[in-house]
This record gives structure tokens, C-alpha cells and sequence, in this order.
């Protein structure tokens, strides 16, 4: 029996303005950021998509949550096209696709209290009872519900994502896009928020993308990955398929690229300087 | 037995508010030596390499300990000489290329400047020894390049400008804080082969800072685990990576996902072993306090 | 939790905040100003406008030949100069007040639309800001006032109408910065209405920096009172202001000097309070750890 992927992706283009670029009268040219991407995001699924800077994979993460508006392809999500609906007709869909952010600084509104964070989403779409709701799902992230009255500055990096993460999945969404959402923590508060965001997963059948730079943390969280390089999908397939065999040089070289924590003699024999 | 190139003893940092941030550490690198410094963020790895190159905060305090950098004891100088002697053999490789660079000036004199000023080389030695490095690290035009503004290279070729700048007044140790945590994993790995490779042929020390495993066993000869601004394990990174002796070592290695282990499940550092190793920390400091 | 744990040893603990000494001069100078300007009729010794030409240029008390109810000496006509201080507190203070409020709110306005909307806002706004400024603003105060009459309005008026572009730019600058943070993004995300997040989560973070320039700006608008009352423009020269103490005293400057330092300094000392202040509070109240 197949079931439809959640989220289905053909072609998609997206382009951006390139300010620095602008003649005085006239538009700005612009620059293709994605080249036209392909690729199903499975339900109850976690699919990874890995590149470097430059990849796109930031740019398709926000296309996907419509964050940034695609300029070619479509986004189809529960079998309903969104590539291109409006702010408005966004606003119902927006409860399913929910996201966590990489900056654990930033994505937390200083002013606001953890409670307060939790709640608000809630309180926008009228669930009931949002700030029992949001000492509860503050539990369920494994913080304590004393937590509600503190403020972002008070809490430390891991926390503060597992707020995050809080905070994405109260709604109850059905999609979820974490965007680099372990990269900046030390590896003991990494260890924590990938096991928490798995355990949920499964919790909860949600699907996610899980966009990282970081293969090893990919391989041991994701399901499927699509690696992406300058724009376009270099490779995409199960997790042990494109590790085990990778197809694409890209792949490779990513693959060849990571420091493992043991010893290796022949490390640096693969590298091109 | 060779002469270590730097010998940190006993060394204790601290706020004039009273709070620790370094707690006896003691450790030693030789001249072609790399000795990685590795632990998770505040674990005070950081400050040692600003506590030798003598770039430590105002509000920070040498409570006790000495560093005797080729030769010299530097906390037993002036201000003054404690800087001329640094300068003249230490070089740091910082951990961001975007604000490490004067953005208004071109890279040329931001190799060469030190070498001129500082260390009094002539200007054609010292034009022609940037040159040399910036060649060294596979920069394709290093004339075009010296003529350049920061803002027009990328990040990974800014990276190999700073190396080349660390390198080209020959020092004896080098510092590199967190020099490839900011960049993508493949330029990480050219970085790190960079390092490697001229530090070989210069016979350089140096002093990593890093809080990856990984890049710990690619890089490093030695190394010493850091938490809570005390060295927990210093050993060949060899032994570390085969037998850890510290329960916080063995956990920091578990902690670090493998792709080549995919089922292993992800084990962060258990809570109880923080709570033990801050007690037994704090119960140190209590007995340090008496003493004095 | 083990990060928790982790912070509460590397880290020193968090330090309670020093009152601010910076904050506390500056505050206090501002409430005896305010004192003065709110309680005149009862601190002031004599009538500011009462004068006694046998009482003229008298020097201030500890000098010979002054008298004991005239602590800081008369001026040319015999009016007491600690008085007309006072009273001149008043009008330093309101205009301090309604000035900056008005130019505050108009400039924060237009420079949070500008900075989150971003667009054809902006560029409308902007283009209006730089074309504003380009015009010399005390000249420009000097000839809103001829045009408007002079009187209290006025004066508050020219100021507003000039010194709103100052909020406009640094709120602007502060909004975009913001806008573009994530947790606006995620509020994006969460449902909420572009207005709802510029009130509910751009505002507050951009609002100390409203505030310290708000107390910046009363330093100023104090200023450019002075000025306009220097040159005669402001209110009518019955009521004192201290421009107006600055610009008698002038003449009298080698045989009473103290007709013209004494309203010098304060208002130098409130200036300086001012900016001061708003300098200590936005130390204060700098968001918690950025």
C-alpha cells in the first residue's frame, strides 16, 4: 500500500534579487538560488537535506514553510497546491507547518516568557486552554514547568532549542522543518535535542526535514537524505544507500570530509587543497 | 629530552568577582607538536591560548601558575617586554575569518605590517615572504590576492590568508582557536591540511583549540580534555582515542555521532557525572581557599 | 539538566545590576529641576519679574556688597537671578517634554513603518527623511518661528517638526534589524498578522532604544530653546528663559558675570543630565544578555 508523501516537490525554482546589484532605475538582476528540485518528503518520515553554504538547502527549507515564495515548480502539501496561495489562505495551513529555528538566540523573542513563547501560536489559533497546554508540551521536552515564568536570556543554548521545539510541535503540526537546529550547541546538549526531536517523531508521526551541514548527525536521525549542491539535487535516497554507496562525487566528498573521533592514518590522502 | 617550546604550570585564572575560570592547569607542547585543547563552550580551553598570547579580558586575573613560553617566564616580565617576547614567537589563527580582517585595508599590509613593525624585517623580506606563504596555502594569484580587500575573498580563502599571516614570521607556537568551527566541513578538512602541512615543515607548535572529537584525532599528537576550566585527561591522542581514562573523555567521545554507526544510539554526557565532577571542582576550590 | 548544571560552574554567577551611577546623577539633577519648575511659586525667593533699580547687578552671596535674599545676585534690572532660574525651569521643561514627545512619536512612527515594511513605505519615508534633514535645522527653527509667531507653541512646534527625523532614522535602523530576526519569523509562522508582530514583537525590542533617544532628545530640545530665546524668538522676554538670562547677561558680562554663568551652568548641567540619562538607561535596560 502507498501512501501519499505529505509533501511533494517538482521543480522547484527560486530566485532572489540581488540588491547589491541594482541599477538606479529598473529592477535588480537576480540570482537563481534553487534550479528546479524534485524530491517527496514521506509521511512520518524524517528526510534529511545536507549541502554547504552555498547549496540552497536554507533557501529550500523556507520555500517548503512558504517563509520565501518559490519563483518556478510547486509545493504540494497534503495533495494541496501552495505554491503560490496568498498570506491568507496560508494562515489555515500554517498550524501544519511548523519550524524550528538554528539560532537558539535569536529565534526566541527576548522579551517574551518561555509561557509566553509556547502559548502564543495557541492563543492565535484558538486552541483551548493554550498555557496549560504550554506547561505541558514544556514537560514533555523534558523542562520543568517552573520554566514558563523565566525569559530566553535566562536559559542556556540547549534549552532554549528544546523551547523551540516546544514551541513547533504544541500545535500539533503535521510537518515540521528544523533548520540546522543542532548546530549551534556543544555535543552533549546535541545528543539531547536529536534524541527528544526523534522520540516526539515517533510520538507524534511527524515528518520532518531535518536540514544540517552535519552528515554524522544526518545519519544517525534521518530515514532519507537529499544532499543538495549549488542549487540542484546531487543525490537522494535512503540513508544507508548513500552512505554505503554513495552515487554523486558531491557525496563523496562530503562523506570523505568528516572528521570521525578515532584515529585515521590516511584522513588527509583524500583531500584536494 | 627536547626543551618544550611552551610549559604552562599550575596555571589559575579567575574574576576579580571571585569565580574561576582556569583551575590548575598544567600542560606542555614541543617545538612540531600539535596539542589539542578540547572540551564543550566555557570549559575555559580559550582562555589558555589568550592567557599565552597575554590577550586576556581586563576583568580577568592570574591567581596563580606561570607560563614559560621558549624560554622566556612571561609572567615574570613587564607588560612591555611580556609583548615584545610573544610577538617575536607566537602567532594566532582566530576563529573568525570575516571580523579578523581590517575590512579597510587591503590583505598585503595586513600580512606584512607585523613583520615590519613588530619584528623589523625590511619591507622586500617581507613582501616576498607573504607572497611565499600565501603560495604555501594554494592561493592561486598571491599577488592579486595581496592586493585584494577582505570583502573580496571568500570565506575559505580568508582562512588561508590568516594561516598564511600566522605563519610567515616563522613563529615558534602557534595558537588556533576554534580555526575551522565557522567553516563548511570540506573547506574544514583543506584548513586542517594546511595546518598540518606547514606546521610540519616549520616545525611549529601549536597550541588547537577545538571542541570536535573528530578534528582532535585528525589533527592533534596530544591533547588535553578541559571541563569546567580543569584538565580532566592529557595524553597522546592515540591512547586517548583507544583507552579514555576519564569517564568525562569517554562520554565526550560517545557523545560525537558517527555516520559509520548510524544505529548507535546519541549519548549525550549524563547529567550525574556533571554533577559529580562539579562537586568534587567546587570541594577543590573550598580547599585552595583555606590553603590561602 | 546537565547544560543547566554545566553554566552554573564555568560561568560566574549572574552579578545583581549596580544601581548605575551615571543614571542616579543625572536623575537627581532632573528632579530638582522639575521640583523647581513644578513647585516656583513656592521656592522662589522673589517674583522673577518684579525689578528694583536700586537693587541692580547685585553679586551673588559670599561677594561683597550682596544682599541675603538674593543668594545668586540680580541682574541689570534688579531681578533676582535664582528666581528667574526657577522659573525659567518651567519653560526649559516643557518645551523638554512636549517637544521631544511630539517629534518621538511622529519619528518612531514612520520609522517602524519604514523599518518593517520595508518597500515602497521605506522608500517614501526615507527619500522624506533625507529631504527633510537637508535643511539646516536651527535656521529652519529660526524660520518656522518667524512664520508661526513666537509663544510657547511655537517653539514646541518648530522643534518637533524638525528633530522627528533624528527618531525616524535610528528607529528605522533598529526595526530592520529586528524584522529580520528570527523569532519574528517564527511568529510568521505561528499565525500572527503583520501588525500583530510589529506591536507585539518588533515594538518591544526596538522601545529602549526609543527610550534612550527620547531622554536624548529632551537635552536638545532644552538646547534649541535656549537658542530661539537667545535670538529672541522664543517666548515673549517677560517670562525668564535661561537663553534668554544667557543673552541679557552678555552685556553685562565684565562687571555681573554672574547674570550669565549661572544660567549657563544649569543649563549645561541639565543638558548633560539628559543625555546622561539616556545613556544610563539604556545600560539599564539593555536587554538582558545580548
Amino acid at each position: 500500500m502507498s501512501v501519499e508523501p505529505l509533501i511533494r516537490v517538482r521543480d522547484l525554482q527560486l530566485s532572489l534579487p540581488d540588491m547589491a546589484r541594482k541599477p538606479l532605475f529598473g529592477p535588480a538582476p537576480r540570482i537563481e538560488i534553487l534550479k528546479g528540485l524534485s524530491f517527496d518528503l514521506p509521511r512520518g518520515a524524517i528526510t534529511g537535506i545536507v549541502g554547504e553554504s552555498g547549496s540552497g538547502k536554507t533557501t529550500a527549507g523556507r520555500a517548503l514553510v512558504r517563509l520565501l515564495q518559490p519563483t518556478g515548480g510547486s509545493i504540494t502539501f497534503k495533495g494541496q497546491d501552495i505554491t503560490h496561495l496568498s498570506e491568507t489562505s496560508l494562515k489555515p495551513l500554517r498550524r501544519d507547518l511548523q519550524m524550528i529555528f538554528q539560532d537558539p538566540m535569536s529565534s526566541l523573542n527576548p522579551r517574551h516568557t518561555i509561557g509566553r513563547i509556547i502559548a502564543n501560536p495557541m492563543e492565535r489559533y484558538g486552541v483551548p486552554n493554550a498555557r496549560q497546554r504550554a506547561l505541558e508540551t514544556l514537560e514533555r521536552v523534558g523542562l520543568p514547568a517552573s520554566f514558563a515564568g523565566r525569559f530566553p536570556h535566562e536559559l542556556s543554548g540547549g534549552q532554549r532549542q528544546r523551547v523551540g521545539i516546544a514551541r513547533a510541535v504544541a500545535l500539533d503540526p503535521a510537518f515540521i522543518l528544523a533548520d540546522e537546529i543542532v548546530s549551534g550547541l556543544d555535543v552533549s546538549s546535541q545528543a539531547q535535542v536529536l534524541t527528544l526531536l526523534r522520540q516526539l517523531a515517533q510520538d507524534m508521526n511527524l515528518t520532518i526535514a531535518f536540514i544540517s551541514h552535519d552528515l554524522s548527525v544526518i545519519r544517525n536521525v534521518c530515514s532519507q537524505v537529499i544532499v543538495l549542491n549549488q542549487g540542484l539535487i546531487a543525490e537522494a535516497g535512503p540513508c544507508r544507500q548513500v552512505f554505503d554507496a554513495p552515487q554523486s562525487p558531491i557525496t563523496q566528498t562530503l562523506i570523505d570530509a568528516i572528521p570521525l573521533p578515532e584515529i585515521d592514518e590516511s584522513w588527509f590522502d583524500t583531500v584536494k587543497v | 629530552m627536547t626543551v618544550p617550546t611552551l610549559e604552562i604550570q599550575s596555571l589559575t585564572l579567575g574574576l576579580k568577582g571571585g569565580a574561576r575560570l582556569l583551575r590548575d592547569v598544567s600542560l606542555s607542547v614541543k617545538p612540531g607538536e600539535v596539542h589539542a585543547l578540547v572540551g564543550e563552550s566555557g570549559a575555559g580551553k580559550s582562555m589558555i591560548g589568550k592567557a599565552v598570547l597575554g590577550v586576556l579580558p581586563p576583568s580577568v586575573q592570574t591567581l596563580s601558575g606561570s607560563i614559560n613560553l621558549q624560554g622566556n617566564q612571561l609572567d615574570a616580565l613587564s607588560p612591555a617586554a611580556r609583548r615584545q617576547a610573544v610577538a617575536s614567537v607566537a602567532s594566532l589563527i582566530p576563529q573568525d575569518p570575516l571580523t579578523a580582517l581590517n575590512p579597510s585595508r587591503r590583505i598585503g599590509p595586513q600580512i606584512t605590517d607585523r613583520l615590519i613593525k613588530r619584528l623589523g624585517w625590511k619591507a622586500d623580506d617581507a613582501q616576498r615572504r607573504a607572497l611565499e606563504l600565501l603560495d604555501r596555502v594554494r592561493i592561486r594569484d598571491p599577488q592579486r590576492v595581496m592586493a585584494s580587500y577582505p570583502h573580496e575573498l571568500s570565506g575559505g580563502m580568508r582562512q588561508r590568508v590568516l594561516i598564511a599571516a600566522a605563519f610567515a614570521p616563522r613563529p615558534k607556537l602557534i595558537v588556533a582557536d576554534e580555526p575551522t568551527t565557522a567553516l563548511d566541513v570540506t573547506v574544514q578538512k583543506q584548513i586542517l591540511a594546511l595546518i598540518r602541512e606547514l606546521q610540519q615543515q616549520e616545525q611549529t607548535a601549536v597550541l588547537f583549540v577545538t571542541h570536535d572529537m573528530g578534528v582532535v584525532a585528525k589533527i592533534s599528537q596530544r591533547v588535553s580534555v578541559l571541563f569546567a576550566g580543569k584538565v580532566m585527561e592529557s595524553s597522546d591522542t592515540a591512547d586517548i582515542f583507544s583507552h579514555p581514562k576519564h569517564p568525562y573523555t569517554q562520554a565526550l567521545i560517545m557523545a560525537t555521532p558517527r555516520y559509520t554507526h548510524p544505529d548507535e544510539a546519541l549519548r549525550p554526557v549524563p547529567a550525574e557525572l556533571i554533577a559529580q565532577l562539579q562537586r568534587e571542582i567546587a570541594a577543590d576550590d573550598r580547599g585552595a581557599a583555606h590553603v590561602r | 539538566m546537565a547544560d543547566a548544571a554545566l553554566t552554573a560552574v564555568t560561568q560566574p554567577r549572574a552579578r545583581v545590576r549596580k544601581p548605575n551611577p551615571r543614571l542616579w546623577l543625572s536623575l537627581t539633577w532632573i528632579l530638582i529641576v522639575v521640583v523647581a519648575a513644578v513647585g516656583a511659586q513656592w521656592l522662589a525667593p522673589h517674583n522673577p519679574l518684579e525689578q528694583d533699580l536700586l537693587l541692580e547687578r547685585l553679586p551673588p552671596l559670599g561677594f561683597s556688597g550682596s544682599e541675603a535674599s538674593y543668594i545668586l545676585g540680580t541682574d541689570s534690572l534688579g531681578r533676582d537671578v535664582l528666581s528667574r532660574l526657577i522659573y525659567g525651569a518651567r519653560i526649559a521643561l516643557a518645551v523638554a517634554l512636549a517637544a521631544s514627545f511630539a517629534a518621538c512619536l511622529t519619528g518612531s512612527l514612520l520609522g517602524l513603518a519604514a523599518g518593517y515594511f520595508g518597500g515602497w513605505t521605506d522608500r517614501i519615508v526615507s527619500r522624506f527623511i533625507d529631504i527633510w534633514m537637508s535643511f539646516p535645522p536651527v535656521l529652519f527653527a529660526v524660520l518656522l518661528v518667524a512664520v508661526l509667531g513666537t509663544g510657547l507653541g511655537s517653539v514646541i512646534l518648530a522643534i518637533a517638526i524638525i528633530d522627528w527625523t533624528r527618531f525616524a532614522r535610528v528607529v528605522r535602523a533598529e526595526t530592520m534589524v529586528q524584522s529580520r530576526m528570527d523569532y519574528v519569523y517564527s511568529a510568521r509562522i505561528g499565525g500572527a498578522t503583520r501588525l500583530r508582530i510589529l506591536a507585539a514583537e518588533v515594538l518591544p525590542n526596538v522601545l529602549p532604544t526609543i527610550a534612550a533617544l527620547l531622554a536624548l532628545e529632551m537635552g536638545v530640545a532644552v538646547i534649541v530653546e535656549a537658542i530661539l530665546s537667545f535670538v529672541n524668538l522664543s517666548i515673549s522676554s517677560d517670562s525668564p528663559t535661561w537663553g534668554s538670562m544667557i543673552a541679557e547677561g552678555r552685556a553685562t558680562l565684565h562687571f555681573a558675570w554672574w547674570v550669565l554663568v549661572f544660567p549657563l551652568v544649569v543649563l549645561f548641567l541639565t543638558v548633560l543630565s539628559f543625555s546622561q540619562l539616556g545613556q544610563g538607561l539604556k545600560d539599564q535596560f539593555d536587554p538582558l544578555s545580548r
